[in-house]
């Protein structure tokens, strides 16, 4: 085993790894750029290199600096997590040329298994499933029809180069071919400089299953049952599990013995994983190798009892691996959510910031991995996944209700994230029966929100824990001022009942409250629907909230913002307004005002450098235009003008930093204002 | 019961029923029409459920030279009193339905009878406005009724709490009653206030604008900082006004009560090491700083929309409202201008006026430079922020989060003007000027003579940051009584409030200061 490893990465899986590596005693060397100076991975390492600025390519992209970096400290082993130099052939060269160890498979493995030809190639020599197919790039449009006839409709094109679905056209009928294949190729080529596009049937209803591989150095290779990866949002995974409800045992063993079949073929060692597509009749297609530990490697650990980085070390330094196929047994079940710092409400656009508050859910059957704390910035440079939050059950459905209490307890505060976005996927009543398949996002979601109206005992909960906070924090004043207040004649306030109107966007409710005898209970009628509710002393600094309802433990998150409540519960985030009947019964009186109302300036909707501004003062734009490019995340958008107007001023150039919310360009006033007339 | 008592009854009863629905039920269906509320409503809706007890039910106009036929009971004002969470306040609101709410004699008498009981019993007193002006009809008589209201404004002014809602029109000279007093609330869409009208400025200046523009709710809380809070609605309006009055004691005797919100006095927050980012050119929030360290992440601003590079509002620490002035870097790098030292200047003698204890916050580079900020007269509004702090006998507490720059550092609540305690972050940088400027006028013949002045520039200003850009030199002198982990300024405050909870400070004898007005 090795007794100093550097760690080639940053945030939670540079967390992850080390903690593995000090459970066995071994040193391990952090790298970090100027923008993780104070980070988590940083603190943890038992020593931490600067490597450069910020951008990824002048520090965690950069092999040189980080192979320095392990000789200077004397490393024997880098261990590359996932992105990054993960499934860098040349990076894994350079570290052997300088007698260090990747912790990952052989470099031409590495290489084989990054060409979507040649992986498919050998897939096909090792007997495994592929998709049907060319398995040349495609001429011309002409030759392109002759093979999607061959193939049958419909058909994807995909570009050699790249991944995470840039380039990829859905063809359903040859009219169609000629504009998707120009589109197709034209955007891989400005995205990975290749035009190279191939075809394959397009599976529809597809599953995405993938097997976990272990390879030793000694002809070992084992599985290590599979993982559901299908609940994507533009082909990002978002919530994994292990084992998929889709898979038999029979199924499972076929799927596995093919991965392991190609793995040896390719003469893989340490982990890696075998992507499938599954379609509805449990037919499976190997999509394609990722020669690293995955991100939802977790869900796998969970069921299985491994430490899958334990076992890429062990395999690494040379060991056998310590059990055969047979040893390994999957017990329960763990779905993971991925935790971004995006804000679903604005398209999912990155979010960055500083969290100002943190708080992981915790239990025996909880883990979360994760690579921020308090005090953790968040900023454009990186992937903007913070934390991943796992739980195992003994069966899908407790590891999903667990999952989902853990999650409406995580309290990230400072950086927007779409904790309660995941929440709702894991809450939705399609996902729960387990019919899942990678079309469900665009199915079941718009935008941020499910399709069908949410599940109206979680609103009245949510609703009802709105009513209980105003309440009882307007009692605080009353309490407050007894001191104050003449104290000749009796008091007049000691109603024990207390009736409210409450309304969010998705509905109104009558709610009345009335405390119980028992201390901290009270009998809570909402509509009408009676719940008991224990509550404990009301601390509202915490902005968490457990209540016990009808026996049942809950947790809320809540923030009060002006006269009104949000509370997110369950994938579900309103914002309350409680009303006395009083305020409710005039309220009818007061003008609904439209909040988002005729807008002349453009707000830069996320965080980002300014690339470009192909407008100036005085042009003349339309709604849709886009006037400022901007790139974040290693992403370049555009941001549209949101009306037609003329330019009176720009106030960003390129090269400037913006944040979200900056101002990006003014519009001239609309000439035809409405004038308002004097009463 | 003889029949005479019986009718007597019955005429009080039908007076009180007229009163009621002063303005009839068509009048009444305009205003909600118009999205207001009736006054009689709003009281309603401001004052707990059955505490109101009106006056002057019954009281009429006197009529008018001009022969003015009809007159009603209560004369477009209902006046009394009531509780908001149990506390008295006085209260008038301005009935519109009834001759639009406009002021006559009897009508300001009404006003002035509860002014005059608000002062002498030490309660909160609140307009809410909602008139066309003076009644016209009624001639000098008008006028002298809000010539006596302004009187008792100013009579009250700094012994009890008073509030103005804006929630329909205010014009001409009655915008100075709101004027006066310490707070002025405005609905959007239905209130307006302008000493001159749309009609009387596009006769003298030919400016087309609306009432909207010119003197809208909007216009006040982000121009002329007439508006101290906006409110989408009359509802919500209100509702603030009781949130407001929860953080304020009922007159200058008294101190504002203690809410027990359940927020541990040494609870410490880590993200405040953390804050202040590495560059000193980045900005960051302050409203970070102020919503961890006060009880509950509760805290009302004032002026939210007006210079936006001060911070002021109520928020409470271990219990006791506290007064808050923090300089704000992400507005214009949080640099005092006329705007925030006129508005932080009020704030703060407010807040001395009523028992409230002050805390600042601190990160300011200086003054803004520039003609329009000279020529606005920068000397005479920042004297104001100057002259309020050193005048306060109030606990005054400082903290120094940041940049302490110059004069600007000494205005902000300095301990060289006497507050009680000055504390400072590790982050500090307490000094004459920015490390630039300083290099750029100590060194300048040095960095001209330079073969790179640019290199030359740099280390020069690396040299002075090392040396004057912390606290510590500060602290040698016992300028700052103690350099203070950020997440520990939540408990340090606390505790020094406690210290200060007994402190007595009294002026020289004097009538009164000269606030460089």
């Amino acid at each position: 085993m090795f007794d100093k490893v550097l760690i080639a990465n940053r945030g939670e899986i540079a967390v992850r790894i080390i903690r593995t590596c000090k459970r066995l005693g071994i040193a391990t060397v952090a790298v970090y750029s100027d923008a993780d100076s104070r980070s988590l991975h940083r603190q943890l390492a038992d020593e931490a290199v600067h490597i450069g600025s910020a951008p990824a390519r002048e520090s965690y992209l950069d092999s040189e600096k980080i192979i320095s970096a392990a000789l200077n400290t004397g490393c024997q082993a880098v261990h590359p997590g996932y992105g990054f130099l993960s499934e860098n052939a040349r990076f894994a060269r350079a570290l052997t040329a300088e007698g260090l160890v990747f912790i990952g498979p052989p470099p031409d493995a590495i290489a084989v298994m990054g060409d979507k030809i040649a992986s498919k190639e050998l897939a096909v020599k090792a007997g495994v499933p592929v998709i049907p197919g060319h398995v040349d790039a495609l001429k011309d449009e002409e030759e392109a029809l002759s093979v999607a006839d061959s193939i049958g409709y419909p058909v994807l094109l995909k570009p050699a180069a790249g991944g995470g679905g840039k380039g990829m056209r859905i063809v359903e009928t040859p009219d169609q071919m000629s504009e998707a294949l120009a589109s197709s190729r034209q955007e891989t080529l400005k995205a990975f400089g290749d035009n190279r596009i191939f075809m394959e049937r397009y599976i529809q209803q597809p599953r995405h299953v993938e097997i976990q591989v272990l390879a030793d150095a000694h002809g070992n290779v084992v599985f290590l049952g599979e993982r559901e990866c299908s609940i994507q949002r533009r082909y990002q995974k978002i919530i994994e599990e292990s084992p998929s409800p889709a898979v038999s045992g029979e199924l499972r063993r076929r799927m596995g013995a093919a991965a392991c079949d190609l793995a040896r073929k390719a003469g893989y060692t340490n982990a890696g994983t075998v992507e499938y597509v599954l379609d509805a009749n449990g037919g499976f297609y190997f999509l394609e190798m990722n020669t690293r530990l995955q991100v939802e490697h977790p869900v796998t650990e969970m069921v299985t009892g491994l430490d899958l980085v334990e076992q890429q070390l062990r395999v690494a330094s040379g060991s056998p691996l310590p059990f055969g196929q047979d040893d390994v047994k999957v017990e329960g079940w763990a779905i993971e959510a991925r935790i971004c710092a995006e804000d679903p409400a604005r398209g999912f656009m990155p979010a960055t910031g500083m969290i100002t508050r943190y708080a992981e859910p915790r239990g025996p059957s909880v883990r979360v991995d994760s690579g921020v704390a308090t005090g953790s910035k968040i900023g454009v440079y990186y992937d903007s996944m913070v934390a991943k939050a796992i739980c195992y059950g003994k069966d899908r459905e407790a590891a999903r209700t667990g999952l989902v209490q853990a999650l409406n307890g995580y309290h990230i505060e400072g950086i927007v994230t779409n904790i309660d976005f995941v929440n709702s996927v894991l809450c939705h009543p399609v996902f729960a029966a387990g019919q899942l398949n990678t079309d469900f996002i665009a199915d079941h979601f718009d935008g941020p929100r499910p399709l069908e109206p949410p599940d109206p005992r979680l609103l009245k909960l949510s609703a009802l824990t709105a009513t209980l906070v105003h309440h009882v924090r307007t009692m605080v004043v009353r309490e407050a001022v007894r001191p104050m207040i003449s104290r000749i004649g009796t008091d007049r306030d000691r109603a024990d009942i207390h009736q409210y109107g409450v309304r969010c966007e998705a509905g109104s409710f009558d709610i009345t409250l009335e405390k119980a005898p028992a201390p901290q209970v009270w009998n809570i009628s909402v509509d009408n629907e009676q719940f008991v509710v224990e509550t404990p002393d009301f601390e509202f600094y915490r902005r968490r909230l457990k209540l016990t309802v009808d026996g049942e433990d809950h947790r809320f998150r809540l923030r009060i913002e002006q006269a009104h409540c949000w509370i997110a519960f369950c994938g579900l985030t309103h914002k309350f307004e409680v009303y006395t009947p009083k305020e409710w019964r005039l309220l009818a009186h007061m003008p609904e005002r439209d909040a988002n109302g005729p807008t002349n300036t453009l707000e830069c909707p996320m965080p980002g450098l300014v690339v470009a501004v192909p407008v100036k003062k005085g042009d003349r734009v339309y709604r849709g235009q886009n006037l400022v490019v901007l790139e974040s995340m290693k992403m370049e958008s555009g941001v549209a003008a949101s009306v037609d107007g003329i330019i009176a001023d720009v106030m960003v150039s390129p090269g400037q930093t913006v944040e979200a919310g900056d101002l990006l360009v003014r519009f001239a006033e609309p000439r035809e204002k409405d004038k308002g007339t004097e009463s | 019961m003889d029949v005479q008592y019986n009718t007597t009854l019955e005429t009080l009863e039908r007076l009180r029923a007229e009163s009621m629905n002063a303005g009839g039920d068509k009048k009444i269906e305009i205003q909600h029409r118009r999205g207001k509320l009736t006054a009689r409503e709003r009281i309603d809706l401001l004052l707990d459920d059955g505490s109101f007890e009106e006056f002057d039910v019954l009281k009429t106009s006197r009529g008018s030279a001009l022969g003015q036929e009809k007159t009603y009971a209560g004369d477009g004002v209902i006046t009394g009193h009531g509780s908001i969470d149990g506390r008295e306040v006085f209260v008038f609101s301005q009935d519109f339905t009834v001759v639009g709410g406009s002021l006559g004699e009897a009508h300001a008498q009404k006003i002035c009878k509860v002014m005059d009981l608000a002062a002498r019993v030490g309660a909160p007193i609140i307009g809410l406005s909602d008139s066309g002006g003076a009644r016209i009809q009624e001639g000098v008589d008008a006028l002298a009724a809000y010539g006596e209201i302004f009187h008792r404004n100013v009579r009250a002014s700094g012994v009890v709490p008073q509030i103005s809602c804006l929630m329909g029109p205010c014009a001409g000279g009655a915008v100075y009653s709101p004027a006066i007093t310490d707070f002025v609330f405005m609905v959007q869409d239905s209130s307006y206030m302008f000493v001159t009208g749309p009609s009387v400025v596009k006769t003298v200046t030919h400016q087309e604008i609306t009432a909207e523009d010119l003197g809208g709710a909007m216009v006040h809380a982000r121009e002329s900082g007439v508006a101290h809070f906006t409110a989408a609605n009359d509802v919500l309006c209100l509702r603030k006004v009781r949130r407001l009055i929860s953080y304020l004691p009922s007159n200058n005797r008294q101190r504002a009560p203690i809410l027990n919100l359940r927020d541990p006095a040494d609870r410490i927050d880590p993200a405040l090491d953390y804050l202040i980012p590495e560059n000193p050119n980045q900005t960051y929030d302050m409203n970070v700083l102020i919503f961890s360290i006060l009880d509950g992440a509760e805290f009302m601003e004032i002026q939210p929309d007006f210079a936006r590079n001060i911070i002021c509002g109520f928020g409470r620490l271990g219990g006791q409202t506290v007064g808050l002035v923090a300089n704000q870097p992400a507005v214009l790098a949080g640099v005092l201008d006329t705007d925030a030292s006129f508005k932080a200047g009020r704030f703060v003698r407010f807040c001395d006026a009523f028992n409230i204890p002050l805390v600042s916050l601190v990160d300011v580079p200086g003054f803004m430079p520039g003609p329009d900020q000279e020529h606005g007269g920068i000397i005479r509004h920042g004297a104001k922020l100057l002259y309020a702090f050193t005048e306060a006998t109030v606990p005054r507490i400082s903290v120094i989060v940041r940049k302490a720059y110059g004069g600007a550092y000494l205005v902000m609540n300095s301990k060289h003007i006497h507050c009680d305690v000055n504390y400072a972050w590790p982050t500090a940088e307490i000094a004459v000027m920015g490390p630039k400027g300083a290099a750029e006028v100590i060194h300048r013949r040095e960095i001209k003579a330079a073969d790179d002045p640019e290199a030359m520039l740099q280390e020069k200003m690396a040299h002075y940051r090392d040396t004057f850009a912390n606290p510590f030199l500060a602290a040698q002198r016992g300028y700052i009584d103690d350099v203070i982990f950020p997440r520990d300024t939540r408990q340090r405050l606390i505790r020094t409030l406690q210290l200060l909870e007994e402190k007595e400070a009294k002026g020289p004898k004097r009538k009164h200061g000269n606030i460089p007005l």
